[in-house]
């Protein structure tokens, strides 16, 4: 924070021949000042994720140990990296299942999702229709409804169906629009498409359907990977929900089996951990993948308007 | 939905509605069906004793008024002023930090610094992790004996602190986590300072304004609307608040962290007692509706419309 009250002490006599210079030495330690700060938040970022690297490849006991040991190395069992953390017992924490039950939810909703509200997305951004505008503060509006609210009386729904403890109150919701939110992005995106191009699409005979799939969605790409990564995040995450909904252990998910090994664990910290790092592998591995798309991508849009 | 009201309308024009709302099926669906209306039936059933034993037996429940939107406030058990009180502290400290923090780290990341696009990457991981697994992570991090936060503290020169294990830390370190976990809001923040127009900046630095006056007299203001953005998004997740109480702190140290979720959630899904959860659930909407429209009303005195159309 000094180098900033430096850099207006300079700039007050800058004007002329030499601040020219003075203010490219500022800009400079200005540069500087930026990058190191980055660099220290994002390792403090990060910080939290490698403990549980680092916890999950001690022995159990090593992991209390007062000073705590940066690197993954303990008194009672020094250096030696414990691989074997991993091997944990399918009672405590089923990975393969719980993975696979993951994605039993997490696929589905990401293909309606991300297709409903493509299709919500593109109405709203290109067609003319009565009642736009109530309709789009009606879906706009639903953003600033907390979805806590409507947990009760959904449960109470869902069990008087009898579909509790499946999968179905989970996926449902999202053959229906995906999320204000991802609504909302795709109407952005597709807005900045030149219209012309759906103009001719129509020229050449294509309805609104045909111009949706072949114009608007090979030219949103890259908003389409961000949606339907928010979407996978979402209901990965989605602890809460998930909880009700799921009860039987055969049919827990990543999330749901870490809650539940955490909640019941006796003394193995370090089975914990490994679980731990197993549980945030999968959404790792996806954001990387993405990740171009990601950020950019959000950047991209200009969340204007 | 009728057509034939002022001018006759074209084909075209009738045929483009028509597809509109066929685009829109599925998405108002999902709003009526999975927003608004359950939203009616929470305050519906708030006024009734539904119990899971009536769906169990097929009784219909009986009207009682408002006896539990009384009870909830005062059966010292449910004590729903505490929980008020715990989420609306908790939401407001996490969204004012919250917002602070990723408006810096956004103009920190906007500056052309080495290896950008690798840190903008960095600041967002932990918003797309499993809380449950970075909570486990932060409670650890986080411990009074042998916790490496702790030991910072004490190589500081300063006494440890109990963090999630006392009533009075216990927010503040849940409010910690959540501005860890905000990069969603510093890539709207990013997207927004790529919308500052370069034209001003450029003509401020021509006549002479320096960083500070830059950033209060542009910045600030061409981010007005996004700083609203990210605030309202922010306010309505960090009032649902509820996985650290679910996976590590069940609500106390006491009741420092009964959040109205976890307790909407304990009186719901958890023990049944639907009539009593609605109210709460209804209460929430309430009172997140009305932190929602203070901010809206005082926003119209400090948001900066470019070119002063409304959106």
């Amino acid at each position: 924070m000094s180098g900033i009250t430096n850099q207006t002490d300079i700039k007050i006599k800058a004007p002329g021949f030499g601040g020219l210079q003075s203010k490219k030495r500022t800009k400079m330690i200005f540069d500087i000042v930026s990058f190191t700060c980055i660099v220290i938040i994002s390792a403090l970022v990060l910080l939290p994720i490698y403990w549980i690297f680092r916890s999950s490849l001690m022995g159990s006991l090593d992991i209390f140990l007062w000073p705590p040991s940066f690197l993954p190395m303990g008194t009672i069992n020094p250096v030696e990296w414990q691989w074997e953390n991993y091997i944990i017992r399918p009672t405590s924490y089923d990975f393969w299942r719980y993975l696979g039950n993951s994605l039993t939810i997490s696929v589905p909703c990401v293909i309606f999702g991300t297709s409903t509200a493509i299709s919500c997305g593109y109405a709203f951004a290109r067609l003319q229709f009565r009642g736009k505008r109530f309709l789009f503060a009606l879906c706009v509006g639903s953003m600033l409804m907390p979805a806590a609210v409507t947990l009760v009386p959904l449960y109470m729904a869902w069990t008087a169906i009898g579909v509790v403890d499946s999968y179905l109150p989970l996926i449902l919701p999202f053959l229906c629009g995906g999320g204000a939110f991802n609504i909302f992005l795709l109407r952005q995106f597709i807005r900045t498409i030149p219209k012309e191009l759906d103009e001719a699409a129509k020229i050449d005979g294509a309805g609104y359907f045909r111009t949706l799939v072949s114009i608007i969605v090979p030219s949103i790409k890259s908003a389409i990977i961000v949606v339907s990564l928010l979407i996978f995040i979402t209901t990965w995450n989605d602890l809460l929900q998930q909880l009700i909904y799921i009860h039987s252990r055969e049919n827990y998910t990543m999330v749901l089996g870490l809650t539940a090994f955490f909640g019941t664990f006796k003394a193995d910290f370090a089975g914990m951990f490994a679980a731990t790092m197993l549980t945030i592998i999968p959404c790792l591995t996806i954001y990387i993948l993405g990740q171009r798309y990601f950020v950019e991508g959000i950047v991209m849009t200009g969340m204007k308007n | 939905m009728k057509k034939s009201d002022k001018p006759p309308k074209s084909n075209m024009v009738i045929k483009e509605q028509r597809a509109a709302y066929v685009f829109l099926i599925p998405a108002f669906l999902g709003l009526s069906l999975i927003t608004y209306l359950p939203l009616l039936a929470a305050l519906f059933v708030g006024f009734t004793d539904l119990t899971i034993g009536h769906m169990v037996r097929g009784e219909a429940p009986q009207f009682v008024g408002l006896k539990n939107f009384i009870d909830i406030f005062t059966n010292p058990s449910i004590d729903f002023f505490n929980s008020i009180l715990v989420t609306v502290y908790f939401a407001l400290f996490a969204v004012v930090s919250s917002v602070v923090y990723s408006m810096f780290i956004a103009i920190l990341l906007n500056r052309r610094i080495p290896g950008r696009a690798f840190f903008r990457a960095v600041f967002y991981v932990p918003y797309i992790l499993p809380a449950v697994a970075t909570i486990i992570s932060w409670s650890f991090l986080l411990r009074f004996e042998g916790g490496l936060i702790n030991y910072f503290l004490v190589n500081m020169g300063f006494d440890r602190v109990h963090f999630l294990s006392s009533a009075e830390t216990v927010v503040p370190s849940l409010v910690m986590i959540a501005v860890w976990a905000c990069g969603n809001l510093i890539v709207i923040f990013l997207a927004g300072l790529q919308n500052v127009p370069r034209t001003y900046m450029e003509a401020a630095e021509v006549d002479g304004a320096n960083f500070w006056q830059r950033f209060w007299k542009i910045t600030i203001p061409c981010m007005t609307p996004i700083i609203f953005f990210n605030m309202l998004m922010s306010l309505v997740v960090n009032l649902q608040i509820v996985v650290p109480a679910l996976a590590v702190t069940s609500g106390g140290p006491g009741k420092s962290t009964m959040f109205m979720t976890y307790l909407m959630y304990h009186y719901g899904p958890r023990s049944g007692q639907y009539a009593t959860a609605s109210a709460i659930a209804f209460l929430f909407f309430m009172i997140a509706a009305i932190l929602a429209a203070v901010l809206f009303i005082t926003s119209k005195n400090w948001i900066f419309y470019e070119g002063g159309d409304d959106k």
